[in-house]
């Protein structure tokens, strides 16, 4: 029997949707991935057998085929555990196939069937509205990021049951909703202030310069006449962040895995502040370990 | 998939290199492109990923090794080449894409005990605000937020310059040999120094503002 779940994955800071087909058939018991998946989603196979034997469901001595379609496409990352195990659910006759049809399905599992946290939740979910899709079912720790994206419905989920006792109409999840005027309101960080700032007119006029039009700005001195401290307070006088400037920033960060779990959107500018040691894909992006493949 | 670096973390923000000649020089100049495009694209064998970095840089640095080179309080005690070797750390190219160079003095005494108060951070920022909001409502169609994104295109549409400016411009190029780039930068820094003042055209003192700030076209 074949079953469809849509999920997502990224493509840089974009989301792109994917496609997942599950098979069960008769023949040798086998579990097979094809799409071009990277070693994240290979594993897979044990995350979501694990996760359906523990929530009390035999999982059957068959061939199985997963596949991530378009196949063409290179896919990474561990959010798709969610969709596989619902796909062989629906095959399993637990839930039906039909229901999961207006849902895009993003997250990965634990041994125990829990939904763990993922990067990248944002572009992936503004994706898949931009595409049509309403409704989302993601991990409980990404709904703030989740909820920025206006006119979709999101339904946090923290566990395998959960979600399948919601797709079967037995106990619903709330949909998660946030109020982003508030948050946009709610930039008031505190930061070190220019007022400690003793003198120094010409560098504080210059900083105002840069800061009001996004210029880049070189401060030459020597030592201890306070360059470092006024480059520091400049985070305070940085112009307010318009939605979208704020929301790509957040898209970034996202990928990164680097959004505190309460927070739905970066409301602040960065400020970073790398030291000197910095190797060069640190500062311009890449692979944090070398690849095994 | 390559996880984004500093300089797309600091998206929109500020890219802070606090001592920029301690940096390693090929990391440096990794930033040449991005400063330009506003955008990263990092190339591997199976992909190739861009993601972006229109980020602000903020640089400091001290004129030579020991730190007082040009100094009125102390002598330099550096050699000329080394002051020229540790200068060289940051190439041409780099420098170029620097809106602002600015020598910071150091703080009198006078300044350092009065019990004055400086102006609040929260002061300043309602200047800048003011400033960027002129910026957003006049580049509302032109898909971009500030000053330092104008195309040559858009500078060619937003900048105009009246025939006073237009001259003190082309004496700056022609005595401080500006390269064409030096050139538009000082036009955009121009016009956020009009933004600031609330000013619609861009005057001579805007633009002789703005060229005072390009001080290593002068050194070097």
């Amino acid at each position: 029997m074949l079953s469809q779940v849509k999920s997502m994955t990224l493509i840089g800071i974009q989301g792109f949707l994917v496609n997942i087909q599950v098979d069960v058939s008769s023949g040798l018991p086998s579990w097979d991935v094809v799409g071009l998946p990277d070693i994240s989603i290979k594993e897979s196979k044990q995350r979501v057998k694990a996760s359906i034997k523990n929530i009390g469901f035999n999982l059957p001595s068959r061939r199985i085929v997963i596949n991530l379609a378009p196949a063409n496409i290179k896919k990474v990352g561990s959010f798709f555990d969610l969709p596989i195990a619902l796909g062989i659910l629906c095959d399993l006759n637990i839930i039906n196939n039909d229901d999961l049809e207006d849902y895009v399905i993003i997250g990965e599992l634990s041994l125990d069937g829990s939904i763990n946290k993922i990067n990248g939740i944002l572009p992936m979910c503004i994706e898949a509205f931009r595409l049509g899709i309403k409704k989302a079912i993601i991990p409980y720790a990404n709904r703030c990021e989740a909820s920025v994206v206006k006119g979709m419905e999101i339904y946090p989920a923290k566990h395998l049951i959960e979600v399948i006792s919601h797709i079967n109409k037995s106990k619903q999840i709330n949909p998660f909703l946030i109020d982003l005027n508030s948050i946009l309101s709610n930039n008031n960080k505190t930061y070190l202030d220019f007022s400690s700032v003793k003198g120094q007119e010409k560098i504080k006029r210059a900083l105002e310069i840069a800061a009001s039009g996004g210029h880049n700005c070189l401060l030459i001195g020597s030592p201890g006449s306070g360059k470092t401290m006024m480059a520091k307070r400049l985070p305070s006088i940085l112009p307010d962040l318009s939605f979208n400037e704020s929301l790509e920033i957040t898209k970034i960060h996202s990928i990164a895995g680097i959004i505190p779990q309460d927070t739905p959107l970066i409301v602040n500018r960065p400020f970073r502040n790398p030291h000197h040691t910095i190797s060069k894909s640190a500062l311009v992006g890449g692979r944090c370990y070398a690849k095994t493949r | 998939m390559p996880k984004p670096g500093e300089i797309s973390l600091a998206h929109y923000g500020v890219l802070f290199l606090d001592e920029i000649p301690e940096f390693k020089r090929e990391t440096l100049e990794l930033l040449r492109e991005p400063l330009e495009d506003g955008r990263i694209t990092i190339s591997r064998v199976q992909s190739s990923y861009t993601y972006p970095s229109k980020f602000m840089l903020i640089a400091s640095m001290n004129p030579c090794p020991c730190g007082y080179y040009g100094s009125k309080e102390k002598e330099c005690t550096c050699t000329i080449d080394q002051v020229n070797k540790y200068i060289s750390k940051l190439s041409g190219p780099l420098i170029d894409r620097i809106d602002i160079h600015i020598e910071v003095q150091p703080v009198k005494f006078d300044d350092l005990s009065s019990n004055q108060e400086a102006e609040s951070s929260e002061h300043i920022k309602q200047r800048v605000n003011k400033a960027r909001k002129i910026q957003l409502e006049r580049y509302k169609n032109d898909n971009i937020y500030s000053n330092s994104e104008l195309t040559p295109d858009l500078i060619k549409k937003y900048c105009k310059l009246d025939e006073k400016a237009k001259n003190i411009l082309k004496d700056a190029f022609n005595k401080l040999g500006l390269s064409a780039r030096a050139h538009d930068k000082v036009i955009k820094l121009a016009r956020t120094i009009a933004d600031l003042e609330g000013s619609k055209d861009i005057n001579f003192l805007h633009v002789a503002e703005a060229i005072q700030y390009r001080n290593l076209d002068r050194k070097i």
